[in-house]
């Protein structure tokens, strides 16, 4: 058994799952919403890019930009049905979360209808080559993965430190009252909270169909895993959803290794239910009241 | 003197609970207005009122000649951001803050509209000549300062931009007597040529003598003199 190989398979299922866990963590901070609905975003960017793959060229930089921007389109139309009309009615926490998970199931069987059952497989983006280091082979894919999940991360983390949008989300994660009071809308900060996290679940549809393919309902395994990730490091917390990543990316790869891949989901479980046994808030969760509704 | 507020028949609350009743108030430019009264009078929700943050509420009020007000009986802040880039700088009581952002940040959030984002260094500089104790701590999280400072923050915020209309609540509420009649200073040294303030206070010592006139507010209703027209035509 050794050790590079199951490092690398631990990186690549948190680099993946880790793109829509700090999706969620952010939607969940700033709007208040807890969305479901990324397993729609998730199939919807896969077919883009596949529509794009197909029509346009495929060319990596095409499918991955189509990839994103179906994602984000994904997100703006989710914001559209859900968030706008329900942000301001009472318990919008409950109500926004049935209807996140209602156009995510619809939206699903949509897509069913129209591209069919069968599956659909996007070109290799990343080539063919491969390294060695030591006795461990990386192959091309498995390199870009983590490299386009950890720039497309540096870069929402980077715009979210430095640019004014940025600033205006990261208030409205703290204080949503007090954010109205300076004179950010919640409408249009929700635009763009939307716009941002559906591209990251876009790039991740991406990435994934790298190994596995391009179905309806194959946004489902990564919803659950990128909200139990969220849950796990904390709702809210960007970090916390980064470590509780690499934490269920190793327990991911570990129980593949050794006890067989069809244990995978009870172990991460019952990972999940331990650390919020021990620490109900997550790893970095806020103790704040900072978003108590 | 243009009239900047002009509140006509405004009915605020939340719920069921009636907080302000039928209420006029006119302030005009260069006004410097003190609202005086006890806890729960509704001096905060009259504030919240012509923002638009309160729970239900119906009446006009005319700011700067647009009409702002609105009947409504849900969607708190919903329209807040479009009233409040018209020129309304609310400096809140309370920890009205973001606590993880820095100092910085924070006063960064303040600068709204676009100008004041183009010119926000020179703003910042102003309002730490204004508030001294903050130039040491801008790579500060809020959340670390003590009570004084946070509420430096939050008044050093709605500095940012060139509001039309201040509404500084209860700024002395909570502080040492020393600090806040520093606060109350600095709110007082704001040049108001073109546009006016108001002062939601507790201790009638702080205001009297340094603002135009006070208007006493009871039970959701004003006393005193309600407009500078008013109490002309009283006299």
């Amino acid at each position: 058994m050794d050790i590079g190989f199951i490092l690398i398979n631990a990186t690549i299922v948190a680099c993946i799952y880790g793109l829509i866990a700090v999706a969620v963590s952010i939607t969940w901070s700033s709007l208040g919403l807890l969305n479901l609905s990324y397993g729609f975003i998730f199939s919807f960017a896969g077919y883009g890019a596949y529509l794009a793959a197909r029509m346009l060229s495929d060319h990596p930089i095409v499918v991955l930009t189509a990839g994103i921007l179906v994602g984000a389109l994904g997100g703006i139309i989710i914001c559209m049905l859900v968030f706008i009309p329900l942000h301001d009615k009472p318990n919008f926490t409950i109500r926004g979360m049935i209807g996140t998970l209602a156009i995510s199931l619809i939206g699903s069987q949509c897509l069913l209808w129209y591209f069919g059952p069968k599956n659909k497989a996007l070109p290799e983006v990343f080539g063919y080559w491969k390294v060695s280091i030591g006795n461990t082979v990386l192959t091309s894919d498995k390199i870009g993965i983590i490299v386009c999940s950890i720039l497309m991360l540096v870069f929402v983390v980077l715009w979210m430190k430095s640019s004014r949008r940025g600033l205006e989300i990261r208030a409205m994660m703290m204080n949503p009252h007090a954010a109205s009071i300076v004179g950010i809308g919640i409408r249009k900060t929700g635009f763009y909270v939307m716009a941002i996290t559906g591209g990251m679940a876009g790039l991740s549809a991406v990435l994934l169909s790298q190994t596995y393919y391009i179905a309806p309902f194959s946004g489902l395994t990564p919803l659950i895993k990128g909200v139990s990730i969220a849950l796990c490091g904390g709702l809210g917390s960007v970090q916390g959803a980064v470590i509780a990543a690499i934490i269920l990316g190793i327990t991911e790869a570990l129980t593949s290794r050794l006890l067989g891949g069809q244990y995978v989901l009870i172990t991460q479980f019952l990972v999940i239910i331990t650390i919020l046994i021990i620490r109900p808030r997550g790893i970095a969760g806020l103790l704040d009241k900072a978003r108590e509704q | 003197m243009s009239e900047i507020l002009n509140v006509q028949g405004l009915s605020a609350g939340y719920g069921p609970l009636r907080v302000i009743h039928d209420l006029d108030l006119i302030v005009s430019s260069g006004e410097r207005v003190g609202l005086v009264g006890l806890n729960g009078h509704g001096k905060t929700t009259l504030f919240y009122g012509i923002a638009g943050l309160t729970g239900w509420q119906r009446g006009s009020i005319l700011f700067n000649g647009n009409q702002i007000g609105r009947t409504r009986s849900q969607g708190p802040g919903r329209y807040t951001h479009h009233i409040v880039r018209q020129g309304l700088a609310i400096m809140p009581q309370g920890d009205e803050i973001f606590h993880g952002l820095t100092v910085e940040e924070h006063l960064d959030s303040g600068a709204f509209t676009k100008q004041a984002w183009k010119t926000r260094k020179q703003r910042k500089e102003q309002v730490l000549d204004l508030f001294e104790p903050l130039k040491m701590l801008l790579k500060t999280p809020v959340a670390r300062l003590s009570g004084g400072e946070r509420r430096m923050v939050s008044i050093g915020r709605g500095l940012m931009t060139d509001a039309k209309l201040y509404l500084a609540d209860e700024p002395s509420l909570g502080l040492a007597p020393k600090i806040g009649k520093g606060v109350m200073e600095a709110l007082l040294k704001i040049e108001l040529s073109n546009s006016a303030m108001i002062i939601a206070e507790q201790n009638v010592a702080l205001l009297e003598g340094k603002v135009d006139r006070v208007i006493g507010m009871h039970a959701g209703k004003l006393k005193g003199e309600a407009s500078s027209a008013l109490s002309m035509h009283l006299k």
